[in-house]
């Protein structure tokens, strides 16, 4: 019942008041928020440990803030993003965000199906029509190509345009949504785009990455429950909380990097001691994400950590970024053999014309008989 | 005057070898730190790269396509008759060829051969100076540059006689060797006729001399005709074919030298069935090989003595341990190297037929005073040299700067020390 | 136009587009140089033409830069050898040995090398960035490389200062983000590569004219230290 406050539902769902206020800093700390004025004028030691004060308009504003409606769709995606967001393992966050912030529609989620659930999106959109929040999955092909994702009927294209006109704010969850993603690689047969090329009219957010970090996801949602507006957005319309620097900047490789010391491939003495892994095709030099911070599974690894180089998987395009495994250094393409022998011939036959230009003035040269010889 | 014949002497003399070290210039300037010129006056225009300019410009107008877009677009002039004058006053007045540039060049340039081809350009044009145009006529009249005409030549060689009782070997069919003197030699040393003749006449070499191959001198070489060279050159060709040698020996001339053993051949495109040297390499052969002995450390009698190396000899004919070799014999230990020397050798600053031209007279002595400074840290009060043009251009410095320096030529020492 | 896009066009069709032009090119160049005939030397030699260019290549390449033969001339415009010399040194250094510029040659030939730690390739970069510096210096105040120095020569430094100073803030993220300073060095990068068939850059190919010419001639005449 989404009049309620977030705390009201969290009680009704038997969450107590020390846990509330756990969480009220849990959140906190995921919005970045232990810089936050309270807390600096508190005079503590700025410390990541918790306290209480840092969560104080956190648990402010879940006292008061009514539920925040959300209809999340699906288009060209693999569910890898609501996966990421349900197996992660900060359930605290998740659920919260996923039980108690109401998903009103959710296509993989939802226990119904059908015309059922199609039917609860449709009153959901109109009841909540500008207040909710519509989390986008998936690329959606337009144009001609809008047939290649077509659901009950309708193409992605017609369905998302539908439910952004009442929405208050669209967050593009994965690279998909966000940039096209793995559709959108060339030769992107279905014409595939991320919402931000589609809709131009409402406030979009970009939680790039494949999938996206479930932090950042639940990050960006709860911020936007509590404060009712928007995270501070880069130039790619991604939260600067959790884009702001590379992963290069923040990987535990980087002194190997600076070394020089490099893992040449994935089985080799380098790899085992875990250098860098730039050569191998690392793209953390060009990649805004937060992987190397907060990390996978409850901050146990990920990639670079596990030993594999980043894909750069939240940078637009990063299918067609250059081989996964090609130094991030190196041209996107080869010249193909036959250009370049088209270049080698064009340059012959320009200097053959020239030679043939050449010997003739030498011939005329020669001819005239004056000054010399 | 009009350009055209100045391009197309360029349009003919550019083959690949200058197209390629004209491309590989990276104007890094290191080449004018070795020009004596330059370093003499300070004049960046003196630049040894700079004095190819005209053939750069040339080259690039006539052959590339940048060179007619850089024109097209007017970021370069293409070259005229103003250019060529301006540049005679460079290339003949402030240049030796000596090609030490060519030897500081990171690149490897032969600059100095370059510079060759863009004097012959000037000359073309009908521009080269007045000096240098005079002598080329005086010499293609009389067969001598200085004036020394066929009669002059005559008494020379009839003086033989009444110096040594032995006859001049006039025109000798199958002589071994051809010699070839300079007019210079007639006019300043004449003693070398005789000094020579002792020597070869020692060492058991049958040698003949001739009218028709008298002066080794070719102003077609200095002043860049090559109808001059070729008519020149040709004419000690024919007589050595003539008279069947097997070698032509250049006394102290050193372009005499050089246009003979590497410019004929290319200039009438057949190989030579002779050997050319120059008494800078024979002399001290013959006394390497017994032919003719000499009294060892005969020159060491309290001086001190030094080695010029010429351009043409040196540097460019490779002949720089042989004269050390007899040098070091002879004075023993007073014998001493100055700084630049062998391939690095410094010009005397008198080269390239600078001495003929009296507006270069300044830059001459200038760049003599290079030379000068060295003798001087050496401490050498004789100068041996085996080239006569550079024995008078270092009297007359030594003399206008008021030194107290003897030169000598090798081939007056050998004969002084035979026994 | 965002970043990620630009540095896709500057690492792909630009790239590809500018080397494409600089093969063409430099082809052209060869073949019209070439083309414009050679005579036969028919001049006996008196010495050996092989032995004088093995050693001008060796005096060009190895002797030239720091142990100068032509001592005294070297001596007069020291900035030349010593900073043109270090500039060489740093550029085969950092092209050839840096980790990330072996994998562009890996990725155009097909395989690749060990390279340098960061730090001496870094400070390598430094040093030729230094030289540069100096050497732009010195030819803007010596008056015989003023003389010598057109337009063309200042683009030349120009072009191939830019890619240097774009690469060393590049690895230092100094000023402007690694993607966009990655695009600036891809970019100039490009540009040289346009200019060098345009230019005197190219000596790097007729330097071996120049220096064969030059070991034949003297080493025809045994005038080869
Ligand atoms: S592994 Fe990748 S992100 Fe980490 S230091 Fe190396 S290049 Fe940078
Ligand atoms: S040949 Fe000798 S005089 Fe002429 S430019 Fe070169 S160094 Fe100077
Ligand atoms: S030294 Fe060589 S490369 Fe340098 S300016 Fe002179 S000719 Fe050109």
């Amino acid at each position: 019942m989404p009049d309620e406050t977030i705390y009201q539902s969290m009680k009704n769902k038997g969450v107590s008041r020390r846990d509330f206020l756990k969480l009220s800093g849990l959140f906190a700390m995921a919005l970045g928020f232990t810089k936050a004025p309270p807390f600096e004028e508190s005079g503590l030691p700025t410390s990541l440990e918790f306290s209480p004060k840092v969560a104080e308009p956190i648990v402010r504003a879940m006292e008061t803030k009514p539920r925040l409606p959300v209809i999340w769709l699906e288009f060209q995606d693999c569910t890898g993003c609501s996966e990421a967001l349900t197996r992660s393992n900060s359930p605290t966050l998740s659920s919260l965000v996923l039980n108690t912030l109401t998903i009103e529609y959710h296509e993989t989620l939802s226990a119904a199906a059908g015309f059922q659930v199609e039917e609860a999106k449709q009153q959901a959109m109109k009841k909540y029509a500008g207040q909710y929040i519509l989390v986008v999955e998936g690329s959606i092909p337009v144009g001609e190509e809008a047939l290649y994702c077509v659901i009950g009927g309708r193409t992605g294209e017609e369905i998302l345009k539908e439910a952004a006109a009442g929405a208050a704010a669209i967050i593009a969850v994965g690279n998909c949504s966000s940039f096209g993603g793995l559709p959108k690689a060339k030769p992107n047969p279905t014409n595939a785009k991320g919402v931000w090329e589609i809709i131009t009219d409402k406030p979009i957010i970009n939680i790039s990455g494949c999938p996206a970090i479930p932090e950042a996801i639940t990050g960006v949602i709860a911020h936007y429950a509590l404060f009712g507006t928007l995270p501070e957005l880069d130039g790619l319309h991604r939260p600067k909380t959790f884009y702001g620097v590379t992963v290069h900047d923040r990987c535990l490789r980087r002194p190997f990097y600076e070394a020089g010391k490099f893992a040449l491939s994935f089985d080799d003495e380098g790899a085992k001691k875990g250098y860098c892994l730039y050569k191998l095709g690392c793209k953390g030099p060009t990649t805004y994400n937060s992987c190397a911070t907060i990390k996978w599974d409850a901050g146990l690894s990920f990639p670079i950590q596990s030993g594999h180089p980043c894909l750069g998987c939240s940078e637009p395009n990063f299918w067609d970024g250059g081989g996964f495994y090609q130094g991030q250094s190196a041209p996107l393409e080869r010249p193909e053999v036959t250009a370049v022998g088209a270049a080698v011939a064009a340059g012959v036959v320009l200097g053959a014309g020239m030679a043939v230009a050449n010997s003739n003035q030498k011939k005329a040269a020669e001819a005239l008989k004056g000054g010399s010889k | 005057m009009s350009i055209e014949p100045t391009m197309n002497l360029f349009v003919k003399k550019t083959g690949g070898w200058v197209a390629s070290q004209l491309e590989a210039c990276t104007r890094c300037g290191m080449c004018a730190e070795a020009c004596p010129y330059y370093l003499a006056t300070g004049k960046a225009e003196y630049a040894p790269i700079w004095k190819v300019e005209p053939l750069r410009r040339a080259y690039e107008q006539r052959f590339t396509l940048i060179g007619k877009l850089k024109v097209a677009l007017g970021v370069e002039k293409a070259l005229t008759d103003a250019d060529l004058k301006a540049w005679s006053k460079v290339d003949f007045e402030a240049c030796s060829v000596c090609g030490k540039c060519s030897g500081a060049c990171p690149m490897g340039i032969e600059i100095s051969s370059l510079i060759a081809t863009v004097r012959a350009g000037i000359t073309a044009a009908g521009l080269a100076p007045a000096g240098l145009v005079e002598k080329t006529e005086m010499q293609m009249k009389c067969g001598s540059p200085n004036g020394m005409c066929e009669d002059e030549y005559i008494k020379w060689f009839d003086s033989l006689e009444e110096k040594t009782g032995v006859k001049a070997p006039l025109d000798v069919k199958g002589a071994d060797m051809l010699v070839v003197y300079t007019s210079l030699e007639i006019k300043d040393k004449r003693h070398n006729l005789y000094d020579l003749a002792k020597i070869l006449n020692a060492a058991g070499i049958k040698w003949t001399i001739s009218m028709d191959a008298r002066d080794a001198f070719n102003m077609g070489s200095i002043i860049g005709n090559p109808k001059v060279q070729k008519e020149l050159a040709g004419k000690i060709l024919n007589t050595a074919k003539k008279l069947g040698v097997k070698q032509i020996l250049v006394t102290e001339c050193g372009h005499g030298f050089t246009t003979l053993r590497d410019a004929v051949p290319n200039v009438f495109g057949e190989e030579l069935p002779f050997f050319v040297t120059h008494i800078a390499e024979l002399l001290p052969n013959l006394i390497k090989e017994g032919k003719i002995k000499v009294k060892e450390g005969y020159f060491k009698n309290g001086h001190t003595y030094t080695f010029h190396d010429s351009c043409k000899i040196q540097r460019q004919g490779g002949i720089m341990d042989e004269p050390r070799y007899a040098l070091k014999l002879l004075a023993g230990d007073t014998f001493k190297e100055m700084d630049s020397i062998r391939e690095n050798g410094l010009c005397c600053g008198g080269g390239g037929g600078i001495r003929s031209i009296p507006e270069a007279n300044e830059n001459r002595l200038a760049a003599f005073k290079l030379k000068l400074a060295e003798v001087e840290k050496v401490g050498a009060d004789v100068v041996v040299s085996t080239c006569d043009n550079c024995q008078l251009q270092l009297k007359d410095g030594f003399k206008h700067y008021n030194k107290a320096v003897e030169v000598k030529g090798l081939i007056e020492m050998v004969a002084e020390a035979m026994i | 136009m965002n970043t990620q896009t630009m540095l896709e066009l500057a690492r792909g069709p630009i790239f590809y587009g500018a080397l494409l032009f600089f093969i063409a090119g430099m082809l052209y160049r060869l073949v019209t140089v070439i083309s414009l005939g050679w005579n036969k030397d028919l001049a006996k030699p008196r010495g050996d033409k092989a032995t004088g260019v093995v050693k001008s290549f060796l005096r060009g390449g190895i002797i030239f830069p720091f142990f100068p033969r032509e001592k005294a001339a070297y001596a007069r415009n020291p900035i030349v050898y010593i900073a043109g010399g270090l500039f060489h040194l740093s550029l085969f250094i950092v092209v050839i040995l840096g980790a990330a510029h072996m994998l562009v040659w890996k990725s155009l030939i097909g395989f690749g090398w060990p390279t340098l730690p960061l730090p001496i390739v870094d400070w390598m970069a430094a040093v030729g960035i230094i030289a540069m510096v100096a050497l732009i210096v010195n030819r803007m105040v010596h008056p015989v490389m003023k003389l010598l120095t057109g337009v063309a020569e200042v683009l030349n430094w120009l072009f191939v200062f830019l890619p240097m100073i774009t690469g060393y803030m590049m690895t230092h993220h100094m000023f402007l983000p690694y993607e966009n300073l990655f695009v600036l060095h891809m970019m100039s990068i490009n540009v040289l590569l346009v200019w060098i068939p345009l230019s005197r850059i190219s000596h790097f190919m007729f330097y071996f004219f120049s220096r064969t010419i030059h070991g034949v001639e003297w080493g025809k005449r045994n005038a080869m230290p």
